[in-house]
């Protein structure tokens, strides 16, 4: 019983804190390397770059649509059962979420090929993203019961969850193809470590007055939870298998999958540029260690019934066990090892930027000060832009979407900052500030969102931040 | 690596001077009460007047059966206090008793419910039996795993109804809280 409240725990950990993260801040900071795996086709001006292993991209975001810790534990007098009630069970909506991503990059190195026009990128992050919308039905079934609920039906596809970690290993290529359009794309190998799936439930409950009977309960359920790599993890924490196994995972041991990232940067005028970028457009087909329970049927209930004369022509009759027997036939609960196939969430991003102010000479190939009438690469970098940029993601419950003000300064080539306004369904007030610093060869960010809610911390309904060091060379510049 | 530690440790500090929190009180997570109730009909019993004429006055059904819905663990571990309704209409011509006994493992009758029905047109009774610190005793509802039914004609076996379908019909259901939390 420990080891399954273990692998509950660890799912609610994963849902709480772990959904695609909206990268605002690092996307198009083209001083930063990681900017390359939010759009492929980021313009760079690297020789080549290598990540710190393990340190050169650390992300980590939460967030809840519905309630924050302030709302249930501030130390404010009220009620506890008050609280849950009002702010929880019917203050939040089946739509509201707890989400969360993290990314930590294992690998990551970049390199200029002998093409100068051509940028090549590669590498290996490990990643867990995952959601679950707030189950309002159930967890209301659950506090109040079916008693005072006559007539009411307790929606069961408020169940929506999914969940994933894996390790993706990918090759990019970004190609400037003239000097307005730089277009890039990824290719990436997905490696399955575990998954989890319950996203197309449908179905209710009610409680009714019977036919025959005082009361009658009906379910007609249409449920559905598909895992892998649950049942390896559920051996590692019985001490049956070691941590290597679930490693194994990662590296091609379990689930695969493939999927592909686009973008491009487009150079409107001078000063003004578009970009855009898909990512993860791509699937994960699951055969390994796969665990899935259904739960499909219809079936009325209303006690017990004895009808005489039928019961005294069969004296022998088990009502009890025929009325259990009955409701499992009818809604049986199964289980089985079915492959399934998972979508990855696919992200989109796209921006408007415009560059103005005094100068800054590049360290790298677009060391030059011309404009565009010049040949590839030849374009001046600009110490002030400001834009706007869109993120959707694709949900369980449909698009998610955020939009972003952006400012970006400059310092030289030893400092650049970004700060951002974004507002999305978790956030209206949300400010985000990205630091990147540039020590000779060395490279170091640091971003941060929601920098508001800093103020009251447990009162935030989203934080993320990122960081990592990189080493970076302009070749003989 | 000493610049990393450098730049680390300015991140955190920064945060640790701009973050803030108002005060949280985590221990009230011990005082939250989950005391659901639940409903559900429990048993229902339909006999037509030829049935009861069939046989010479006095018991024309008896019958022993499993129930286990109270005795499994998530109840009876949890169950706080309840109510059974019972309900029972008698459309035959006949004056009927009918008793109700719980049985536990070892088929000892922990209690009965015996309820006397007048014959068509007044035949109708409700009743409410409450168990809990109001009520009988709950370790009648926890330790039930059979029901006893007895049902017996207290009139004679030629009479008909005048009320079509002349039927008896027993329904009950069970109302309680449990404490999840």
């Amino acid at each position: 019983m420990r080891k399954y409240s273990i692998i509950f725990i660890f799912i609610a950990f994963v849902c709480h804190f772990v959904t695609g993260q909206n990268k605002q801040l690092l996307y198009d900071f083209s001083e930063i390397p990681q900017s390359l795996l939010i759009n492929p086709g980021t313009e760079t001006d690297f020789q080549w770059y290598s990540g710190v292993p393990i340190l050169s991209g650390i992300s980590l975001q939460a967030g809840s649509s519905g309630i924050s810790v302030n709302d249930l534990f501030a130390n404010d007098g009220i009620d506890f059962n008050d609280k849950v009630r009002d702010r929880l069970i019917n203050g939040m909506s089946p739509k509201d979420d707890l989400s969360g991503t993290y990314q930590i990059e294992l690998i990551n190195i970049g390199y200029r090929g002998a093409e100068t026009d051509n940028f090549y990128s590669f590498g290996i992050y490990n990643e867990g993203d995952a959601i679950g919308y707030w189950f309002k039905d159930y967890a209301k079934l659950g506090f109040e019961g079916n008693a005072d609920n006559l007539n009411n039906r307790f929606n069961l596809s408020h169940l929506k969850t999914r969940g994933e970690i894996l390790n993706v290993f990918h090759f990019g290529v970004t190609k400037e193809i003239d000097n307005k359009l730089t277009f890039g794309v990824r290719g990436k190998l997905y490696s399955g470590i575990i998954d989890f799936t319950s996203t197309k439930n449908k179905g209710y409950f009610v409680t009714t007055e019977g036919q025959n009977n005082l009361l009658s309960n009906t379910l007609s359920a249409d449920l559905e939870l598909k895992s892998s790599g649950i049942i390896t993890l559920d051996h590692v924490i019985d001490g049956d298998s070691s941590a290597g196994d679930m490693i194994k995972r990662g590296f091609f041991g379990g689930d695969l999958g493939l999927g592909v990232d686009l973008g491009f940067t487009y150079h409107l005028n001078e000063q003004t540029l578009i970009t855009g970028s898909l990512l993860d457009l791509g699937f994960l087909y699951h055969s390994t260690d796969v665990l899935s329970y259904t739960l499909k049927g219809n079936a009325t209930v209303e006690g017990v019934e004895i009808i005489l004369p039928d019961a005294i022509n069969d004296p022998n009759t088990d009502f009890w066990q025929d009325l259990v027997d009955d409701v499992e036939g009818l809604v049986p609960f199964e289980e089985n090892r079915k492959s399934y196939i998972t979508f990855r969430p696919t992200k989109l991003y796209g921006s408007l930027r415009y560059n103005f102010g005094e100068t800054v000479q590049s360290k790298g190939r677009l060391d030059c000060d011309c404009n565009l009438s010049g040949g590839k690469s030849n374009r001046t970098k600009y110490a002030n832009g400001v834009g706007g940029q869109l993120y959707v993601i694709n949900r369980p419950r449909g698009p998610q979407a955020a939009l972003s003000a952006f400012y970006q300064r400059r310092f030289g080539n030893i400092m650049a900052v970004k700060t951002t306004y974004t507002i999305d369904k978790y956030s209206f007030s949300n400010v985000g500030l990205g630091l990147n610093l540039q020590a000779g060869p060395i490279n170091m960010y640091f971003m941060a969102d929601n920098l508001l809610a800093y103020r009251n911390i447990a009162a935030s309904n989203y934080a993320s931040f990122q960081l990592g060091i990189n080493i970076i060379s302009w070749g003989k510049n | 690596m000493k610049k990393l530690g450098v730049f680390l440790s300015l991140i955190t500090l920064m945060l640790c001077v701009v973050s803030c929190m108002e005060d949280q009180d985590f221990d009230q997570y011990k005082d939250l009460s989950v005391v659901p109730v639940f409903e559900s009909s429990i048993l229902y019993l339909e006999s037509t007047e030829d049935v009861i004429n069939n046989v010479p006055p006095g018991p024309f059904y008896s019958q022993d059966f499993s129930f286990n819905a109270f005795s499994e663990a998530f109840f009876s571990d949890r169950v706080l206090d309840g109510v059974i309704t019972y309900e029972i209409e008698n459309t035959t011509s006949k004056p009927l008793s009918l008793t109700l006994e719980f049985l536990n493992d070892a088929d000892e009758v922990l209690d009965s419910e015996p309820f006397t029905i007048d014959p068509a047109p007044s035949g109708t009774l409700q009743r409410d039996v409450v168990y809990g610190d109001t009520g009988k005793s709950l370790d009648i509802i926890r330790n039930t795993s059979r029901i006893r039914v007895v049902a017996v004609n207290e009139g004679d076996s030629t009479s008909t109804s005048n009320v079509s379908p002349p039927l008896v019909k027993f329904k009950s259901s069970g109302k309680f809280s449990l404490r999840i939390k």
